[in-house]
């Protein structure tokens, strides 16, 4: 482990490693998608968060120090993924450059490419509204699959790109070019920033709880391409045809998590890698198995091959699936849960993988201090006794709520956490 | 016959269901019948669901095929506006929210159960949803949300209902972050998990009892 981090920070690191690994720790370590915790606990706004670096990195600090989790994120919105992407064969490094643009450098993206994904707080939003990822309409047809299958970066780049963002909707033309070139000055400036508040976090004793992020084939294509609503009928209308365009962006798709692994491990020692799962809720147990669950077995697979661990953030409602895991080497990932109960996972997880879980966002937002502690510690009594736990929230759970129903949350993971 | 169009959607055929229905309407068999078939097989694959056989994925593609459906019949169909304003479930996403597959979801099994529902979209401020309210003289409504801070908006819509004098109104929940808590803090009189439950809330509210059930 390097010598620049702090022994706190490597204690921390390690308390995190060690949960992952089914290794003994000390307490159960606490780690959250902190999103906009900090901008509500700082007093900036929202637009400030994804405008204003210095103010954000100002924020993550005080709250880092204030809270002294095992682990927070810092990151923002994914508009540019689908441009960096699709350069994925032509420059694998700026692909991956463009790609983290946006999560780790805020809104300029947005603005400079105009894409159809994000709306934005003091922008098309008010200044306090959190950002919201959703689109209209499909960025591609039903009829378009097997374009894509045979050559998908092309497509991405001659197809999808310039249906996303506004800025690039005419390849090659005076605006498209400008756009570009302006992306590619923004991002000089943007990159060393990002790395600088990296390693600021790090001087704040406060280790990413994911830093690195890996998408996976069938949520890539619905939330960035196909859109949920249509990829759903397309999974029964065309099978073959999805499943085909999966096979091609799997290896990609792994590939773009071990680059982004890589950079979260040189910059902060974290080896975590985020694998988001959104459309699990809505499978049947097959359906999850044929479509999903087989890319992100095959990718948390080449993760840990070279040396990372797969952070899966299992989101709404993940029941029916808990079993899958299993098929996973033992003591190598982390299943994190949202809707699903923790204690429920348990009984189907035992102690073959760490278990991320914690409270409901609307205890956090609605409850008492008093209620908060309680519940924690009810949690903390169920999933203690067994090795592989940590403590979190379900994903973007705790934008809302009251500071001191956080503060309790915290205290009572300290208190009740402890070995 | 009579049993094929509702076994198609209910199992999901969509090519035989679509042909099916412009078989039988070229032979000029009568719409509403035909209509009733289709809303028959959806309440099917509504009850499917609930008994865990259908999962969410089968919902979504059954409102598909039912999309299709209603729109080749839909031009044969008498104009009509006999809808019982008192059924009339009035949904929509809270403001500062985009997303509609849950509540779209919800809206066809709400449909198909006979239920007449007003959709205001996604993004809805309280006002426009409160004139909807006293425009058809509905008492019952259902706020979406998928994320975690609409449930503030949530609150403050069904604060607004409230206070707009309109009489009783219940206000159903649901959603990604919607639990009981969730209920109690936003003064919601019912919240649902699944599209499944909603309907079975607005049925409670109603007194509906089921023809079909023995």
């Amino acid at each position: 482990m390097s010598e620049e981090y702090s022994a706190k920070y490597q204690a921390k690191l390690r308390r995190l490693d060690d949960a992952a690994h089914l290794r003994k720790i000390d307490r159960v370590p606490i780690a959250a998608a902190t999103l906009y915790f900090p901008a509500k606990y700082s007093g900036i706004t929202y637009h400030e968060m994804f405008y204003d670096q210095q103010k954000y990195e100002a924020a993550a600090e005080r709250f880092a120090k204030d809270f002294d989790w095992d682990g927070a994120c810092f990151l923002r919105s994914f508009e540019s993924v689908t441009l960096g992407l699709s350069l994925a064969a032509a420059d694998a490094k700026t692909a991956v450059n463009v790609a983290v643009a946006s999560v780790l450098g805020g809104g300029f993206a947005h603005d400079i490419l105009k894409d159809g994904y994000s709306s934005h707080p003091g922008r098309e939003l008010p200044e306090d509204e959190e950002s919201q990822f959703a689109f209209q309409g499909s960025f591609m047809d039903m009829e378009e699959y097997d374009a894509f299958a045979e050559d998908p970066f092309g497509f991405l780049s001659s197809v999808v790109v310039p249906r996303v963002y506004g800025s690039l909707s005419a390849p090659g033309s005076g605006e498209s070019n400008a756009a570009l070139v302006r992306l590619g000055f923004e991002l000089a400036d943007a990159l060393p920033k990002a790395v600088a508040f990296a390693k600021r976090m790090v001087q704040a004793d406060c280790p990413p709880w994911y830093m690195a992020l890996a998408p996976n084939p069938l949520d890539y294509l619905g939330a960035f391409v196909r859109n949920f609503d249509r990829l759903l009928p397309d999974l029964y209308r065309v099978p073959e045809k999805v499943r085909k365009v999966c096979e091609q962006l799997a290896p990609v798709l792994a590939e773009v998590g071990k680059a982004t692994g890589t950079i979260s491990y040189e910059l902060t020692g974290s080896r975590r890698v985020f694998c988001p799962v959104w459309y699990n809720t809505y499978l049947s147990p097959d359906m999850f198995k044929e479509f999903h669950w087989r890319y992100l077995k095959y990718m948390a697979e080449e993760l840990i091959k070279a040396g990372f661990t797969p952070l899966f953030s299992f989101q709404g409602e993940h029941d029916k699936h808990l079993e899958t895991i299993l098929e996973l080497p033992e003591g190598k990932v982390i299943a994190w849960f949202d809707k699903t109960d923790p204690r429920k996972a348990k009984e189907v997880i035992g102690e073959h993988s760490c278990i991320a879980g914690g409270i409901s966002p609307s205890l956090l937002i609605g409850g008492t201090p008093e209620r908060v502690e309680k519940e924690v510690k009810e949690l903390l009594d169920a999933m203690k006794g067994s090795r592989g736990f940590i403590f979190t929230l379900p994903f973007n759970a705790i934008g809302p709520a009251k500071i001191e129903n956080v503060r309790a949350m915290t205290d009572a993971v300290m208190k009740y956490g402890a070995y | 016959m009579a049993g094929d169009l509702v076994e198609a959607l209910s199992d999901l055929e969509e090519e035989r269901a679509v042909a099916l229905l412009a078989e039988r309407i070229k032979a000029g068999e009568d719409v509403l019948a035909l209509l009733e078939e289709a809303r028959r097989g959806m309440e099917i694959v509504g009850e499917r669901f609930e008994k865990g056989e259908y999962y969410l994925s089968e919902l979504i593609y059954a409102g598909e095929i039912l999309k299709r459906m209603s729109e080749s019949l839909k031009e044969h169909l008498p104009k009509t506006s006999s809808q019982r304003s008192e059924n009339v479930v009035v949904m929509a996403t809270v403001r500062g929210d985009v997303h509609d597959i849950g509540k779209n979801i919800v809206i066809a099994l709400l449909e198909a159960s006979g239920f007449p529902v007003i959709d205001l979209g996604t993004n809805v401020p309280p006002e426009d949803i409160i004139e909807k309210l006293r425009e058809t003289g509905s008492g019952m409504v259902g706020l979406s949300a998928l994320l975690t801070t609409a449930i503030d908006s949530m609150k403050e819509t069904v604060k607004a209902i409230r206070e707009a004098g309109l009489g009783e109104v219940k206000i159903m929940i649901g959603g990604a972050p919607i639990d009981d808590e969730a209920r109690s803090y936003t003064g919601a009189d019912a919240w649902g998990r699944t599209a499944q439950d909603g309907v079975s809330i607005v049925k409670r509210w109603t007194g509906y009892v089921p023809a079909s059930q023995s």
